[in-house]
């Protein structure tokens, strides 16, 4: 974009130690200005480190850091602030009470006559001008609570920029936004960086780096391992630059076979968010669905399960699926690893044994209600040994094991049902590459045994390997199915972004 | 508060290490305070080491609040919260007086019988209500309970005609407060006698500690408390497992309703004021957080014997009247900040 692209950030030989274990291994990053630069890689690659560095959080960083084309010490995120470096995370800070207009100017109230009070008509207009600079138009008066997650991400850049910030971090920011939000976003960033500010786009998120950043670095086991222009490269090659050589050797060989029809979906609807789905999934096959955040896909999925109303039918073999709820299709055979572990999977501070038999106590329970300890365990030991879940502890409290291996549990509590029909959304979501394969392996066998799964991912290679079919959701409708094997990466994600006619 | 979602972007962060739960950090912290202060009052004052004191006085005492703090932790360890407890101890107690009036003609087991079966259904009743409230209209557990609490104080009023003392008819008085004041010897003597009150506690006790422990019901409950979307989630019907954890309450409200009816022979609608908040305390001193997934009886049971110990040796130790409340909310609150220390979960929180 800029004619002389000026690096504001330039870190050098950044690395990052926990507990003597290397979380950045000597990485170089810049940051020019009026760009954006992306950062992606796997969950544990180093990305949201990194950026904790540059927000000041980790002050014992080693390296070098320059900013604006000085050097800098970022020894604590005040400190950063006052550089010029500003964060807007994941889990957004704004104050849910307060104005949009407090919020803004929230640290920067103008004082007013009386000691100690502040001047509201003048805090209104400033924070109005901030607004208007940016061309945002919310509400100011409103509390921002009661606002979207995307128009309270717009008021947190707003405080941001009002701070004379310069260099901004955006930390996964489409991962809990839907739809038309993502766009709006983006041309909010695209804009931001056509005033010169320097912008870090943190990300997982492959398919939505060509919409947003002009370069991308990779980050892999905490070392940076390339940097393209976005122009030059291919989806298919940053995957490939994420999971290095392994990518091949992480999927298993397809060897299911599809059979007869196990789930009828028709005429699925929720108005607003997705309409008129309809398919059928078959024993033993493997049904991707693609789509980009916010496509719809979840609720589709949680929708299915019961976990939200919808209109439309749903039959499990032959029998329709009346009243569907979270209870009635478990009871029925269909299983669902929800997308977001921690809020919707995990029993935090219950041991691994109790999460894993949460979903079969009826099966494990003698006369009477009774349930014998001894059942649950060796219940559990039977799923922790076959999921290979370590450490190899039924009694440790979940949220004590990684990510990869609360999924391995959580799986496991599933497996225990032998449902007939599983639903897997970003089942991989935050894991570590050898639990990836171990999972891909998982879902091949589910799948050989006759099973039905429906895996939905935004990893789309993830999608082109295990999928027998892909269904392409785009803004809450079907648009589109291809055959998973043969399939390139860049088509299923050229099939997500395409607008309609 | 559940934990926030933290991705695991960092291979081998320190929070990985597994301490022991915090539960059982605060549980152990209460025994010891519990230990040295028996230990110090038994070597300060003659009164405490007493089998009169220990076992008439401090247990007898204790062991109608230990009821309904069973019921409690049942609630508490779901996530809930209930204040009406108070309230409906006195509902019931006034049906048990009422009945016995009814059947004033009847034998004394039938009369007995049939008004404790009452009691037992009108506690049941009352949390019951409690539950359907919280779980199936999805009111607040503190709104709900507060509520009820006011509105089973009004019933308990109307029922006893605005406020009049209803008393045990005479010819059934002297077998029903056998429920408090009945003993039952040890040791083939009566130089040691356990009381009634106790006997029933201990029931209580074991009954609750094999449900919570041993039943599926109690894995859900616990399971409801750690994360009750997860839970749904996993097909499990959480509304009804919340419900009968209020119901269970209610019920525990029946049994000491009965047990101190026993003891006065009358029935107020006054009576049992301020009694939710001790049960909560003896809950919350044990170790059980609000907001649940953890705890559980035997935490319970320790919080309720500290403070009834304090209770016991307030005036042993001259401490003055208007001094003990002070006392009695210093005692819960360092128990509690302690516990908040430990965990390292103040304001600072993690990054």
């Amino acid at each position: 974009m800029a004619s002389a692209p000026t690096p504001v950030l330039r870190m050098q030989g950044i690395v990052k130690r926990f507990a003597g274990v290397r979380a950045l291994d000597g990485v170089d990053f810049d940051v020019r200005a009026g760009e954006v630069h992306a950062l992606i890689g796997e969950n544990g690659a180093g990305k949201s480190t990194l950026m904790n560095v540059l927000a000041g959080r980790f002050p014992d960083y080693e390296g070098r850091i320059h900013l604006f084309g000085q050097e800098a010490r970022l020894a604590s995120p005040r400190q950063a602030l006052a550089l010029g470096v500003g964060v807007i995370y994941q889990e957004l800070s704004v104050l849910p009470n307060l104005t949009v207009a407090e919020n803004i100017l929230l640290g920067h109230e103008p004082p007013g006559r009386v000691p100690g009070t502040l001047d509201r008509r003048t805090l209104v207009r400033q924070a109005q001008d901030v607004l208007d600079a940016l061309g945002f138009r919310l509400p100011v008066g409103e509390p921002v609570g009661r606002l979207s997650h995307a128009r309270q991400c717009l008021v947190e850049i707003a405080h941001a920029i009002r701070k004379n910030v310069r260099l901004l971090v955006f930390d996964e920011p489409t991962a809990s936004l839907a739809g038309d939000d993502v766009e709006r976003l983006f041309a909010v960033i695209r804009d931001l960086r056509a005033r010169g500010i320097g912008i870090a786009y943190i990300s997982h998120r492959l398919a939505e780096l060509p919409q947003i950043a002009d370069r991308v670095t990779v980050l892999r086991d905490g070392k940076a391992v390339g940097t393209r222009d976005i122009a030059d490269v291919k989806v298919a090659e940053l995957s490939h630059m994420m999971l290095g050589r392994r990518l091949t050797e992480m999927f298993p060989e397809k060897r299911n076979q599809p059979a007869e029809p196990i789930l009828r979906v028709e005429g699925l609807s929720r108005p607003g968010v997705f309409e008129d789905i309809s398919f059928t999934l078959r024993r033993g096959e493997i049904l991707g669905i693609a789509g980009l955040v916010g496509s719809g896909r979840t609720e589709i999925a949680r929708a299915i399960f019961g976990a939200d109303r919808a209109a439309g039918r749903c039959a499990l073999e032959g029998r329709p699926l009346a009243r569907r709820s979270p209870r009635r299709c478990t009871a029925r055979g269909i299983g669902m690893i929800q997308e977001n572990r921690t809020l919707d999977g995990n029993v935090t501070g219950l041991s691994v044994e109790r999460n894993i038999g949460i979903g079969v106590l009826d099966r494990l329970t003698a006369f009477g209600g009774v349930l014998p300890p001894r059942r649950v365990r060796r219940n559990a030991q039977r799923m922790i040994e076959r999921m290979d879940v370590r450490p190899r502890d039924p009694a440790r409290p979940i949220q004590t094991l990684s990510g990869g291996n609360q999924q391995k549990a959580i799986l496991g509590r599933w497996l225990c049902r032998d449902p007939k029909v599983l639903i897997l959304d970003e089942p991989t979501q935050g894991i570590d590459v050898g639990t990836k394969a171990q999972i891909y392996r998982l879902i091949m066998d589910l799948a050989s045994d006759g099973r039905g799964i429906i895996l939905i991912s935004s990893e789309f290679f993830e999608l082109v390997n295990l999928a027998d079919r892909i269904l392409v959701v785009r803004d809450g409708r079907l648009v589109g199915e291809m055959p998973g094997p043969g399939t390139e990466v860049d088509a299923v994600f050229a099939a997500c972004v395409r607008k309609g006619a | 508060m559940p934990d926030q979602p933290d991705q695991p972007d960092k291979p081998e962060a320190p929070s990985r290490r597994w301490k022991p739960s915090f539960q059982v950090v605060q549980a152990g912290t209460v025994l010891l305070v519990l230990l040295v202060l028996c230990a110090v009052s038994a070597a300060r004052t003659t009164t405490f080491l007493t089998w009169r004191n220990l076992v008439y006085n401090l247990l007898t005492n204790a062991a109608y609040l230990g009821i309904i703090a069973c019921g409690m932790t049942f609630v508490m360890v779901a996530g809930g919260f209930d204040l009406s407890v108070g309230s409906t101890t006195t509902v019931c107690s006034v049906v048990a007086v009422l009945v016995l009036q009814g059947m004033g003609g009847q034998p004394a087991w039938m009369a007995i019988t049939v008004a404790v079966l009452a009691t037992a259904a009108a506690g049941v009743l009352l949390g019951a209500a409690n539950g359907a409230c919280v779980s199936y209209v999805g009111v607040n557990p503190f709104v709900t309970t507060l509520s009820t609490m006011l509105i089973f104080r009004g019933i308990a009023l109307i029922m006893t005609q605005g406020g009049q003392t209803l008393s045990v008819p005479l010819a059934l008085k002297k077998t029903f407060s056998q429920t408090y004041w009945g003993k039952v010897d040890l040791f083939g003597s009566a130089a040691h006698q356990l009381t009634v009150p106790i006997l029933i506690f201990l029931g209580v006790f074991v009954v609750s500690v094999f449900i919570l422990r041993f039943t599926r019901f109690g894995h859900y409950v616990y399971a409801v408390g750690g994360n009750e979307n997860a839970t749904w989630l996993a097909g499990i019907n959480t509304s009804l497992v919340k419900a009968t954890t209020y119901a269970i309450c209610g019920l525990t409200c029946a049994i000491a309703a009965v047990i101190y009816t026993g003891m006065s022979n009358t029935g107020q609608a006054a009576s049992y004021q301020g009694l939710e908040l001790l049960v909560i305390a003896s809950v919350i001193v044990g170790g059980t957080p609000l907001g649940g997934g953890a705890g559980g009886l035997f935490f319970t049971l320790i919080g309720l014997l500290l403070l009834s110990v304090i209770e016991n040796l307030l005036p042993q130790f001259g401490v003055q009247e208007e001094y003990r409340n002070i006392v009695r909310g210093l005692i819960i609150l360092v128990v509690v900040a302690m516990d908040v220390l430990v965990r390292g979960t103040g304001r600072k929180g993690k990054g």
